[in-house]
């Protein structure tokens, strides 16, 4: 999953920076202020027999409006379940209005998430070698119009996620088109002009049961089903994009009353879901209201206020400015949150080629400098990182690229680039930055100072649109002519196969920096093909592999979120598997 | 038409008021000065233009000796990696050694250190005054040259030639100055991403942005004044004598229109100085040199934990922009040939 903020190149971490500010620091806090630490997020287990209804949640109470604030967020330009790629618009919708095949549940004991059956009624059955899943569909669970949910429709939904052109920021392009039956020679139902989807083979229907047909063997689709592309849609004319987007039939307890992209989504009672069917989600509020592209210092200061509004108010970012009296005055209302993802800067593999370099490069980052000046409070929402895989992801490995964790060492960057033969004149790096973001121009110049003063000449452009449309696209003449660029990236669920390949494999649209090396293109293929339980320790294996051998992208951070919970929002918390508030568990205490 | 030159006139035609008692000793001092020493001594007289003046002035010393004022307080715009002065959790504020807002000032850094970036506050703030003061008075020269010559143009030669340049100039005055700044910008921007004296450009850029859209007014006023000017005796008199379009229009009007152009112009300056920082804060001014506006944008999160980062550029904004218009007040006051007493 990518994150919408272009702040890619400019994201570093630094955990060093706890150690080394520690003393001069000056934790000036009063009162209850706590000091975070980076604490690894709890691995994601499969708790298949979680049944309906969902426990209810100890003192929750019926009734009142929650409101969100995405500061800086523009939130989906759509509500197409297919479409929903980002992070937020995911989060929301899976949670709220767009049910699936599996979904995730917090488990109330121990804190943690899981993943749960949804609208099947299992996690799914696959056979000996992951190429068949078979889901079993319930059989009680409706639209808002009341009708059921048949399992035709889930099969329809799957089929749309086959269709790229259609729906080109969907999930499906990765997965779908990767893995299911037909990928790559199926164009999905409007782009291949089959409006019923007949000339498909990947779905099979038979009574309650669907059946997946895959093209290599996929031990994820259990995971692959927590997405809301992995949903019903009504069937034909009825959700026919672009206009389904704007106006989609809700299936879980709440239903759309309004959405205006970019602004505002308002999302009332659905009174025809039925608790029964639903074993994580509840309907306690009576209405929730997103509201995107919200001011960072004006809803902090909301936040901070305590007044009636604001005490039903949710802030899925926090301020850094403001983060030391958030943290002192609210306490536990702030939440810090692993997002699962890792923040790379990505060297050119054909143009850098020389390992040293890339090396120096990752020594020659300020990462703690870079991270200020975007904005960002080192060590609580940025942590440095030593891998691909973000902490709590099964089978990351704790190595390091080059014997011990990369911080920012000048000298030590001057040294590996005089053995790449460049010791008495600097490097030339080639790249982007974000000109219309003043913190992006100024974390820019720190980049640029701290390389400089490690051996490197920047040669920096500003561009005024987001940098992933640089990029990512092969034509632009612009990034032909680049060395370093960046990417962020989030995992999908928590398992190497969402990391490394998007990232690594040879012509994925987000391995930014070109990396090509046919042996990983095989050894990825060779995992997904191995014992379910050997594979997440196969992803770490490789992962390391490919940084102490490669290093072909440089891993600067993992990130954190804060979220801000008004007073009587009961059950504050995140959710660990997407990186996003725990909207499912929420309630207006009296 | 009466052989008084009228009021609204100054210069060659005017032969000074004819009651004049030329017994009086007062009067003889009068008799002698021309109209524009009449008006710097008025404007002499203006306490608060006194004031304006010398606080213009000294924005104008700042500006133009930035540098040595930075090399006498030992600081400078350099870059400067920002962790090792700022209190990481704090917010990213300055150490307290290094000065506010949780510690005293400091010799090293008199105006304190940025959050976030450890930019030290003097040094912008002078280079800031220089940035903005060049772009405002390079604009304001553009603009005015521009309007003063289609201005003359139109309002001497009429017919056609005036339609023309009149219908330009509605056409600019309907565009909406903020929308057509904020479209150009970028493109601009775009086009010259990857020359390596971007800096230069888009700082030129934004003058071109300013003076495009800042001619208008000082246009239709020249052609106002021109054409009630052409109709008159001595102008005719010039024609008669087959004096050239190009020496009535330089040497007969524009002596005769000195007045308005020094107080348009006076108000202009003041105009492009709070222009250049608003297209600064909306992010589309100079990114690449320090600027009040830029800052003033960056200050605006920490209003309520560091007010003096959001103080220092806001004073320069308004100090200069205020005085340069009781300035242009005052000037126009004392040019405006009613008002004499």
């Amino acid at each position: 999953m990518r994150r919408s903020k272009p702040l890619a190149v400019v994201a570093g971490a630094a955990l060093f920076a706890l150690a080394a500010c520690g003393g001069g620091g000056g934790t000036s806090s009063g009162g209850g202020g706590q000091s975070r630490e980076f604490g690894a997020a709890d691995e994601i287990t499969k708790n298949a027999d979680q049944a309906a209804p969902a426990a209810e949640i100890q003192g929750a109470t019926k009734g009142g409006t929650i409101t969100v604030e995405l500061p800086g967020d523009p939130g989906p330009t759509d509500l197409d379940p297919t479409n929903g790629w980002s992070v937020t618009g995911n989060s929301i919708q899976q949670a709220l209005t767009s049910r699936s095949l599996t979904q995730y549940a917090k488990n109330p004991d121990t804190g943690a998430m899981e993943l749960v059956p949804d609208l099947a009624t299992d996690l799914g059955t696959p056979n000996d070698d992951f190429t068949e899943w078979t889901f079993t569909i319930r059989d009680d669970a409706t639209w808002e119009n009341g009708e059921t949910i048949t399992p035709e429709e889930v099969a329809w939904g799957l089929c749309r996620s086959m269709d790229s052109t259609q729906f080109p920021s969907g999930p499906g392009t990765e997965y779908s088109q990767q893995y299911f039956f037909g990928a790559g020679d199926y164009k999905g139902p409007y782009t291949g002009k089959d409006p019923n989807c007949d000339k498909w083979g990947g779905v099979t229907v038979d009574g309650q049961d669907i059946t997946i047909k895959m093209a290599k063997p996929f031990p994820d689709m259990d995971w692959w089903g927590a997405f809301m592309a992995m949903g019903p849609s009504p069937l034909g004319k009825a959700s026919q994009p672009p206009d389904y987007g704007q106006n989609i039939l809700s299936n879980g307890p709440y239903k759309v009353e309004s959405f205006r992209s970019g602004e505002e989504l308002v999302l009332v009672k659905n009174d025809q879901w039925n608790p029964e069917s639903d074993p994580a989600r509840h309907q306690y509020a009576d209405k929730f209201i997103f509201k995107f592209n919200a001011d960072q210092n004006k809803v902090d200061q909301v936040m901070l206020s305590d007044n009636t509004a604001s005490q039903t108010t949710v802030s899925t970012q926090a301020g850094s400015n403001n983060y030391e009296r958030i943290n002192s005055e609210l306490g536990d209302r702030l939440v810090q949150q692993s997002s699962q993802c890792t923040s790379f800067l990505a060297p050119d593999y054909q143009d850098i080629s020389d390992i040293n370099v890339r090396r120096a490069l990752a020594w020659a980052y300020p990462y703690e400098d870079v991270w200020l000046a975007s904005g960002e409070v080192p060590g609580v929402t940025r942590v440095p990182a030593n891998s691909v895989m973000p902490p709590g992801m099964a089978g990351k490995h704790d190595y390091f690229a080059d014997g011990e964790q990369f911080t920012y060492n000048p000298d030590r960057a001057k040294e590996l680039l005089a053995k790449a033969g460049y010791a008495n004149k600097p490097y030339p790096i080639k790249m982007i930055y974000y000109e219309v973001d003043p913190l992006a121009v100024a974390a820019q110049k720190q980049l640029v100072k701290g390389m400089e003063e490690a051996g490197f000449e920047i040669n920096d452009i500003a561009v005024q649109d987001d940098p992933y449309n640089v990029w990512t696209n092969p034509d632009d003449k612009l990034n032909k002519t680049l060395n370093l660029r960046g990417v962020n990236w989030c995992s999908d669920w928590p398992s190497g196969l969402t990391m490394l390949p998007p990232l690594l494999r040879t012509g994925a649209t987000y391995n930014t920096e070109q990396f090509s090396e046919k042996s990983i293109d095989d050894e990825m293929d060779k995992i997904t093909g191995m014992p379910l339980e050997d594979q997440a320790d196969a992803w770490g294996a490789l992962d390391e592999k490919i940084g102490t051998e490669f290093f072909p992208i440089i891993p600067t951070a993992f990130r954190n979120d804060l979220f801000v919970f008004g007073s009587k929002v009961g059950n504050p918390g995140g959710d660990g598997a997407i990186g996003a508030p725990y909207y499912k568990g929420l309630y207006v205490s009296k | 038409m009466s052989a008084y030159a009228g009021p609204d006139t100054v210069g060659q035609s005017s032969e000074g008021p004819p009651s004049a008692d030329h017994e009086s000793e007062r009067a003889k001092e009068i008799a002698g000065k021309s109209p524009m020493r009449i008006a710097f001594g008025r404007l002499a007289r203006d306490k608060i233009a006194v004031v304006c003046a010398f606080v213009v002035l000294a924005f104008v010393l700042i500006a133009i000796f930035a540098g040595t004022i930075c090399n006498i307080f030992n600081v400078s715009t350099e870059t400067v990696l920002a962790s090792q002065y700022l209190d990481v959790l704090g917010g990213g504020l300055p150490k307290p050694e290094y000065g506010p807002p949780n510690g005293g000032f400091t010799i090293e850094h008199p105006f304190g250190l940025a959050p976030r970036t450890a930019n030290d506050n003097l040094a912008w703030w002078v280079f800031g005054c220089r940035t903005s003061l060049s772009i405002a008075l390079l604009a304001t020269i553009f603009a005015s040259v521009t309007g003063v010559v289609l201005g003359l143009t139109a309002g001497f030669l009429g017919g056609m030639v005036d339609r023309i340049i009149s219908f330009v100039t509605d056409l600019f005055l309907t565009i909406p100055f903020l929308l057509a700044a904020l479209t150009l910008a970028p493109i601009v921007s775009e086009r010259f991403r990857e020359s390596p004296n971007y800096p230069q450009i888009q700082f030129y850029n934004l003058i071109m942005v300013l003076a495009v859209f800042g001619w208008m007014p000082i246009a239709r006023l020249i052609r106002g004044e021109v054409l009630s000017l052409r109709e008159r005796e001595f102008i005719m008199s010039a024609r008669v004598l087959g004096m050239p379009t190009g020496r009535i229009l330089l040497r007969e009007l524009l002596p005769n229109l000195a007045a308005p152009i020094v107080v348009t112009i006076s108000l202009m300056l003041p105009a492009f100085v709070s222009a250049e920082a608003t297209l600064a804060f909306l992010g589309i001014g100079v990114t690449e040199s320090p600027s009040w506006g830029q800052t003033i944008n960056l200050a605006v999160d920490f209003f309520e934990i560091y007010p003096l980062y959001l103080y220092e550029p806001l004073l320069g904004v308004v100090l200069l922009v205020l005085s340069l218009n009781l300035l242009g007040d005052a000037v126009r006051d004392a040019l405006d040939p009613k008002t004499r007493r």
